[in-house]
């Protein structure tokens, strides 16, 4: 357990030191991207431009005003990317559980399920933020916000479900039934900015520009990484946990 | 004289409007994740007590 601990304790570690180095290559190395957004008359790209809103200075001298909110996407797009990831991991063990009922992939999934709320929550921070310095406004009710809210209420509500019931098999069952159901969502969040018209920007796109791509996937292994470490970290608090019960079992017998 | 000219301080202050946005973001991402897993390991360092507590139990008992 102690090597799981130290494992994670390092992916962290590396984890940090790749999204700090993602973080200060997209305000050195990056060259300031053009965003693709969906409208009703199809793909554009002249919505999000380079500056999107100029400011008169004294002595009549209109500066463009960089659009610095961009460089939160370094960041933001792969810790939601992540979410996908490790949700999708989560329902993979549910299904497994559903064929094989074995308590391992239960407990596996309810992991899984627990890291993906945490990036869930992380995506939620930074995009929030993005949103209030680009758009004005905290909170836009637009499709790709919606779903992805609708996924974290989905994750809190699995959480709501297995508390509420007392039977471990039965809860196993429905907690697994239910975060497939949930998992429906991910595509969905994932797709919708590229099939309906959504001011949500499409940030990494095929084609984009070398010095996006470097920093971009520096932080997905980065996040990727803590998102296995955390990941790691509770699996062993678990094992930990069960080994107490077993001890406590004995001392009792 | 000024050190910084005062049309400089307001095209700087233009430049980094969003600056505490981007700052934040990151900022708050890190102490989420740093926060989670303090908590974990507090909580597995005292699991691991309790368990070194318990088996000496054992091991008097048996």
């Amino acid at each position: 357990m102690k090597r799981q601990i130290q494992v994670a304790v390092v992916l962290i570690v590396l984890g940090g030191l790749l999204t700090t180095a993602a973080f200060f290559m997209s305000f050195y190395t990056a060259s300031v991207q053009r965003f693709g957004t969906y409208t009703a008359e199809g793909h554009v790209d002249t919505v999000f431009d380079i500056a999107p809103s100029s400011e008169q200075v004294a002595g009549g001298v209109t500066y463009g005003r960089p659009w610095l909110a961009q460089k939160i996407f370094y960041f933001h797009v792969p810790v939601a990317l992540a979410s996908f990831l490790v949700f999708t991991i989560a329902a993979i063990f549910a299904v497994m559980f559903l064929i094989k009922k074995k308590k391992s992939y239960d407990t596996r999934s309810r992991l899984a399920v627990e890291t993906s709320l945490i990036f869930t929550l992380a995506t939620m921070i930074t995009g929030i933020l993005w949103t209030r310095a680009s758009w004005g406004v905290w909170w836009e009710w637009e499709p790709r916000l919606t779903t992805y809210f609708i996924l974290m209420i989905l994750m809190v509500a699995y959480f709501v479900l297995r508390n509420s019931v007392s039977d471990e098999e039965r809860r196993a069952t429905y907690a697994a039934v239910f975060c497939i159901i949930a998992w429906i969502d991910v595509p969905i969040s994932f797709m919708i900015t590229r099939l309906i018209p959504s001011s949500h920007p499409v940030v990494f796109q095929p084609g984009m520009d070398v010095t996006n791509l470097v920093p971009f996937i520096a932080a997905m292994i980065g996040m990727l990484g803590v998102g296995y470490a955390v990941y790691m970290l509770r699996a062993a608090e678990e094992n930990a946990e069960e080994r107490l019960d077993m001890i406590r079992e004995k001392l009792e017998a | 004289m000024e050190l910084i000219h005062p049309t400089n301080t307001e095209l700087y202050a233009l430049v980094l409007h969003d600056a505490p946005f981007v700052i934040a973001a990151y900022g708050l991402l890190w102490l989420m994740f740093c926060g989670y897993v303090t908590f974990i390991l507090v909580r597995l360092v005292k699991t691991d007590k309790q368990i070194a507590l318990l088996e000496d139990a054992v091991a008097k008992k048996g």
